[in-house]
């Protein structure tokens, strides 16, 4: 029986060998587009917003009355995809401008992104969001 | 129970579709209170092909002699029964010229004010029944509270500013600018300008591209991404020599950033500057960054050669 099998199996695997691609993706040395140049640059001025938002002293006062350590807030901001981040800034972006004495909207979303929506899924309560990296 | 129905229909209406929160159309403070943007030819459209004729008297103000019917293969899409916005988008940089996306009254009427026609998205009908529709602002009027508009089959239409914003919000107010890469929209942001040029690499439109980063390094001479993208289009456009000299300037506004330096090694590699080459890659892979794959990879080539 396994004598008969052998060689149509063989046939078969060899056969199957040829489908694989063995083309690795290797990095090509190439120029960078203007694109990538454009998309980074956002990128970091997402962040930089973001980050200087938690930085504000009404905002970690907040915070802290919320029982959420900003410094740990702040240091998660460098585990936001980037999609996220663009997600928080542009969010950032439609809060009402005036922004010293009325902190009711700018908490408001503080609230809703970093501690419903971010600080559960840190503390590992939940999993909501995968781009989130837990502590193992 | 006609007129129990006739109540439900209005309530409906009046209720649905936002018919009664108009807007009233912005003025920019010491704008003009009226202006008319000379030399855009009409194009009437045919069944369906707002579209193309929108895009086509858009693109013949900016100097490209096109007919809708040429463009019809590009932006219309038969099962849609129209022509999408990101389409227009894309044909608009295939003929390279610059789409520039604005939103509102007070963009619309600046542009308008500073000669830029501005193709617009309208929704003639209702919110819960649509038809959708492109036409050309061409000017206004705040006195008589008119819009001046090429649209459909009438050059030159005077349509009430206030039924205009309320056809425009049903399009979420959304405009594009069609520009010749050299001239920048009347209110522009460095980083939307330079994306809206990038487009035009997309397209393989280097030289309006080329054209459109040197515009953006005149009003704005530090734009780190603005040297970068005219070092990569006068490297596409076989300038080696300018391109090497824009990718230099990129390194000097950002010393800390390997992406300047990688693209600059492999310019004076072909320019058979093997050794300055050398110290440029190896700058790159020493400042690292995300993407030190790519410029160890540069350095790799450079040294094997």
């Amino acid at each position: 029986m396994l004598q008969i099998m052998i060689k149509p199996m063989s046939f078969f695997l060899v056969f199957s060998l040829f489908l694989l691609d063995f083309s690795v993706q290797t990095a090509k040395a190439q120029m960078i587009g203007t694109n990538t140049v454009i998309a980074a640059q956002k990128q970091e001025a997402n962040r930089e917003r973001v980050t200087a938002f938690l930085g504000r002293e009404d905002v970690q006062q907040a915070m802290v009355q919320r029982g959420v350590d900003a410094a740990e807030a702040q240091k998660r901001v460098a585990s936001l995809s980037d999609s996220e981040l663009t997600k928080i800034s542009q969010a950032m972006e439609k809060l009402p401008a005036g922004g010293d004495g009325g902190l009711g909207a700018v908490v408001g979303a503080v609230v809703f992104i970093f501690l419903v929506l971010l600080i559960t899924d840190l503390v590992g309560l939940t999993h909501v969001f995968p781009f989130v990296s837990h502590k193992r | 129970m006609l007129i129990g129905l006739l109540f439900l229909v209005l309530s409906l209406v009046l209720s649905g579709c936002g018919l009664l929160s108009t807007r009233p159309l912005l003025q920019t403070p010491g704008g003009p209170a009226k202006a008319m943007v000379d030399k855009v030819p009409f194009f009437a459209q045919e069944e369906l092909q707002c579209g193309p004729a929108a895009l086509a008297m858009a693109l013949n103000w900016s100097g490209i002699d096109v007919q809708p019917s040429d463009l019809t293969p590009e932006v219309f899409t038969p099962d849609l029964k129209g022509s999408l916005q990101s389409a227009l988008i894309g044909a608009t940089r295939r003929h390279s010229r610059v789409a520039y996306a604005i939103t509102g009254s007070e963009a619309l009427l600046a542009e308008v004010s500073a000669g830029n026609p501005v193709i617009v998205l309208v929704n003639l009908g209702l919110s819960w029944y649509p038809k959708w529709h492109y036409a050309v602002v061409i000017g206004f009027d705040q006195e008589r509270e008119e819009i001046i508009l090429h649209s459909g089959l009438i050059a030159n239409e005077h349509l009430s500013s206030r039924v205009f914003m309320n056809i425009w919000q049903r399009g979420e107010y959304w405009g594009l600018l069609v520009l010749p890469p050299d001239r920048l929209p009347a209110r522009v942001g460095e980083g939307d300008w330079l994306e809206a040029v990038a487009g035009l690499e997309r397209a393989d439109q280097w030289q309006g591209a080329e054209a459109g980063y040197s515009a953006a390094l005149k009003r704005w001479p530090k734009s780190f991404a603005a040297w970068m993208g005219l070092g990569n289009s006068r490297y596409s456009l076989h300038d080696l020599a300018g391109s090497a000299e824009a990718f230099r300037r990129a390194t000097l506004l950002q010393p800390e950033n390997g992406i300047p330096f990688n693209n600059l090694a492999h310019v004076l590699n072909i320019q058979g500057k093997r050794n300055e080459a050398l110290v440029a890659a190896q700058r790159a892979v020493d400042l690292g960054g995300p993407l030190i794959d790519n410029f160890f990879q540069t350095l790799e080539e450079i040294k094997n050669k």
